[in-house]
């Protein structure tokens, strides 16, 4: 589908889209569906869009619906609740308050839809929407801006550091649905959380587009996991995006391992003293084309900032990684450090990856390293003179590499889940479990 | 003496050194291009008439194109029509003999410290001197015929060898392959032509000195290098300009062939006059430089050091088509003041068991901008494909800039590749050990931009090596102290 088409969906849904009584709201959304209109998607050839072409998106029709639908859904969506979370379900691109588990959630905290978030706390909304997201935003920002029909907010307040982990679960439902949602995230000072956002669907064709902003204020620390299992068949754009303030703390770990197309953006920029954290692991089979797209931007000195993604290649699939450090003028003492490591196992499979840096400060430590490379026969042959098949032996090789980005992760019960999904996504692949 | 040795606070009372302007009376076309001027060159060449409808196609294109915008340097925008497109030092009788050569130009060469009358006792180095346009003086022709070596200039080549020009001009670098090879494939004026025989070693390293002279001309040279069936030939280019304040602009094209076994060594040493300390005037230089592997074991190597231009956008690349090629690439990149430099590679791998290595080292100071961008590129056919590149930073003075754009595309599972950078400034604790030990600061400075550059200064043919380092002193004046 085209821009205009989408346009000519949304002319008739403007009314329902949330806040749209809301000036300020109104306003925004406003100029973000003109910088649509402008520009549509973004095309390869953009500079951040070179390898990931989304005309793809124009030979079907995602449609989204007006309101939220309570639809049955099957027993594969219990798959992926974390057993000791609060978690918060957005389907088909509205907050369900049904399927969501929010029980003894602190009375201070704030967990809820976006919707409810503009009724209830407008001001709040106000600030943290936008806040996040530089003016260098491409079409598919706009679009979520512009069209955006739930979220989910969450807000943490000063001095609180949460016992449970937060997860945001979205879900897609509908065949040819497309869930386009805005979520924000926002710790005051001293603030502390473990945040899952989770990407899954039924076995069909969807688009998921999905924006998070989230604001760190001075000295709060976010461990943040994305853990994105979409259909095969799925289209995902998930974009993070991150503003962190004096000395506060990001961990992001991002696992790839759905979709048809998917692109995920991080973004961050830190303040003085800030760190950040980048783990990523992303598996492609099949036809799939996943996209990395890792932005760290040091404002402010004595920044310190690590990045390290693995990505495994196989079939006829494509990766694709970039990495972008940008060290501004004044951001002395800064050490930023990136790491890509890819491992292709098919002549068919592709990777492009486009590591930068960008430094305008000379008192700086900088690097980064990239390497493309297959696995080691010598490892292959170890395994084999010990009576483990050849197929096995290889694929024993590929998860431990894999696995080395799993372990990253502190939160037990994701771990576990993450480790069970990777481990089924080498069907027959021989790997004993006991040991793991 | 090695820059090594020098002080840089001797360095930085210089100024540059070869800025002066030749008095000479140019034989000049006005300002301006259109395919009368086109016409107007191509007359003066005594072209074939292929030879103009070459330039006429690639004019065309050139119309349709638009200028590149992607590399990290902001210049004004260049006024194609204040470019005078064609300038030859007054023709009288050619000269057959050194001492028939315009005792002017002769001096010119002297000061920049070019011995030509020196040259055919001085063994080894054959210089073919370009002044702004046309050729002037070729000398060591004879030994270099001896051995089946065609060294001429382009305007010659096309007279003499049309054949070989054209079965191999712009099979490498096409007429219409980006904005400025295309607006040098239109205008070019003059180059030089290398074509060494099956299976010669040719008897002494090619040089050929640049100079763009003329005010308000912009110099268009375009080199072409074949390399026959495993023979070697190493090339030598140097690069210097008067001072002026206008900025000149300079497209040229660089065509390298090399057929299998054959080993091409290409090697560069570019020091235009890099502006002033505000950022005016200096020459714009915006290069295309590319290299063919097109047999089975054969070698091109590219390196360079780059210290002048006020912008430099140049990015020497390799296709490696034969079996078993190797393309290399070396270089030194220096930018002091407003120097803007985007330069890197491109390792194209077709052929199987190919290799490629990068080594580049930026060197940033002032209110410089210095870009690595390259692209390494497996594709399927590729197997075994193996390549490596380091890109490393320095970074002088807190108001520069040091930027990595890499691209790395691999499309064989069979290829290893590795990427890495740095970028940091000169570490305290290094300079306080070169303190320590009784060496000024300026010294330790000295030796360790010198040390970070070893690895690709040991490429180099030894007396450019030599040159290299001084030149290095030269530029980082008034950067560090």
């Amino acid at each position: 589908m085209s821009a205009a088409q989408y346009l000519e969906l949304y002319q008739s849904l403007t009314e329902v889209l949330p806040g749209q009584n809301m000036p300020w709201l109104s306003e925004i959304r406003q100029q973000a569906r003109e910088k649509f209109a402008g520009g549509g998607f973004p095309t390869p050839r953009e500079e951040e869009w070179k390898y990931t072409n989304v005309t793809a998106l124009e030979k079907k029709l995602f449609k989204t619906s007006a309101e939220p639908g309570e639809e049955a859904v099957g027993p594969w969506l219990d798959d992926f609740y974390l057993a000791d979370a609060w978690t918060v379900v957005l389907m088909d691109g509205f907050f369900s308050p049904g399927l969501s588990r929010l029980d003894g959630l602190p009375g201070n905290v704030i967990a809820c839809g976006m919707t409810d978030a503009l009724k209830h706390h407008p001001g709040r909304v106000k600030t943290l929407l936008g806040s996040a997201l530089g003016l260098e935003a491409h079409g598919f920002i706009a679009f979520n801006t512009a069209f955006f029909s739930d979220g989910a907010f969450v807000e943490i307040p000063t001095g609180v550091s949460l016992s449970r982990p937060l997860q945001i679960l979205h879900v897609s439902t509908r065949p040819e649905g497309l869930a386009n949602t805005r979520s924000l995230v926002g710790l005051a000072a001293n603030a502390g959380v473990r945040l899952v956002e989770t990407y899954a669907g039924a076995q069909q064709a969807y688009l998921t587009a999905a924006v998070t902003e989230i604001k760190l204020a001075e000295n709060a620390g976010l461990d943040h996991y994305k853990w994105q299992v979409e259909s095969d068949q799925a289209h995902h754009f998930g974009g993070i995006y991150v503003s962190q303030e004096r000395s506060s703390r990001f961990n992001q770990h991002n696992f790839c391992l759905g979709g048809l197309l998917a692109r995920t953006e991080i973004h961050t920029e830190l303040a003085d003293g800030a760190e950040c954290d980048m783990n990523g692991l992303f598996l492609g089979l099949g036809r799939q084309h996943v996209d990395n797209h890792t932005r760290i931007h040091h404002r402010e000195p004595n920044g310190i900032s690590r990045e390290t993604y693995r990505g495994i290649l196989a079939d006829r699939a494509r990766g694709v990684f970039q990495g972008r450090i940008v060290v501004h003028p004044n951001a002395q003492k800064t050490n930023a450090e990136m790491n890509s490591h890819n491992l292709l196992l098919s002549d068919d499979a592709e990777i492009d990856a486009k590591p930068q840096l960008e430094i305008l400060a000379d008192d700086v430590k900088c690097s980064h390293g990239l390497a493309v490379g297959q696995l080691d026969e010598e490892s292959v042959f170890f395994l084999q003179s010990r009576g483990v098949g050849h197929e096995t032996a290889r694929n024993m090789l590929t998860f431990a590499f894999a696995q080395a980005m799993v372990e990253k992760i502190g939160l037990e019960s994701l771990r576990f889940l993450v480790q069970e999904r990777l481990l089924n996504r080498f069907p027959q692949s021989g790997i004993r479990r006991d040991w793991l | 003496m090695s820059a090594a040795e020098q002080t840089i606070e001797k360095l930085i009372s210089q100024e540059y050194k070869q800025g002066f302007v030749t008095d000479l009376e140019s034989d000049t076309l006005p300002p301006g291009l259109n395919e009368e001027v086109i016409r107007i060159i191509s007359a003066k060449k005594d072209e074939p008439e292929w030879m103009l409808q070459w330039r006429l196609e690639a004019y065309r294109h050139w119309l349709t194109m638009t200028e590149p915008r992607w590399a990290y340097v902001d210049y004004p925008p260049i006024a194609y029509d204040a470019i005078s497109y064609y300038s030859a030092p007054k023709a009288k009788e050619g000269p057959k003999k050194l001492n028939e050569v315009d005792p002017k130009l002769l001096e010119t060469y002297n000061k920049l410290g070019i011995p030509l009358y020196e040259q055919e006792r001085l063994a080894g180095v054959a210089v073919d001197a370009v002044f702004d346009s046309v050729s002037v003086a070729t000398t060591f022709k004879d030994k270099l015929a001896e051995a089946g070596v065609i060294f001429c200039s382009m305007s010659e080549a096309i007279r003499h060898h049309p054949e070989l020009v054209r079965q191999y001009l712009g099979s490498v670098v096409p007429a219409g392959d980006n904005f400025f090879a295309a607006l040098n494939s239109a205008v070019f004026s003059d180059g030089s032509f290398v074509y060494i025989p099956k299976g010669v070693r040719c008897p002494m390293e090619l040089s050929t000195y640049f100079r763009i002279n003329a005010a308000k001309t912009g110099q268009f040279e375009r080199t072409l290098i074949i390399a026959e069936e495993r023979s070697y030939v190493s090339y030598l280019e140097g690069c210097t300009a008067p001072m002026r304040d206008e900025n000149q602009l300079h497209a040229a094209v660089v065509e390298l062939v090399a057929l299998e076994g054959a080993q091409i060594k290409y090697s560069t040493v570019q020091n235009w006059y890099p502006g002033d300390e505000d950022g005016r005037g200096g020459i714009y230089n915006f290069v295309t430089k590319r290299g063919d592997c097109r047999g089975a074991h054969s070698k091109i190597s590219w390196t360079q050091v780059e210290t002048g231009s006020a912008i430099t956008w140049k990015y020497p690349s390799c296709l490696l088509r034969g079996d078993h090629s190797i393309g290399e690439f070396y270089s030194v990149a220096l930018t002091n003041h407003r120097q803007q430099a985007d330069t890197g590679t491109k390792m194209i791998h077709i052929g199987k068991n190919t290799k490629s290595t990068i080594i580049s080292k930026g060197i940033s100071a002032g209110r410089a901008n210095n870009s690595y961008r390259g692209l390494v590129k497996v594709l399927k056919s590729a197997e075994n494909a193996r390549n490596h590149t380091q890109c490393d930073s320095l970074l002088i003075g807190d108001r520069c800039g040091a930027h990595t754009f890499p691209y790395i595309e691999v499309k064989q599972a069979s290829a290893r590749i590795e990427h890495e950078a740095t970028t940091s400034k000169i570490g305290e604790d290094q300079l306080f050990f070169c303190r320590q030990r009784g060496l000024s600061a300026e010294d330790a400075v000295s030796m360790i931009v010198n040390g970070f550059c070893k690895e690709v200064f040991k490429e180099l043919p030894m007396e450019f090596a030599v040159e290299a380092q001084a030149l290095l002193g030269i530029s980082l004046e008034g950067s560090v102290g």
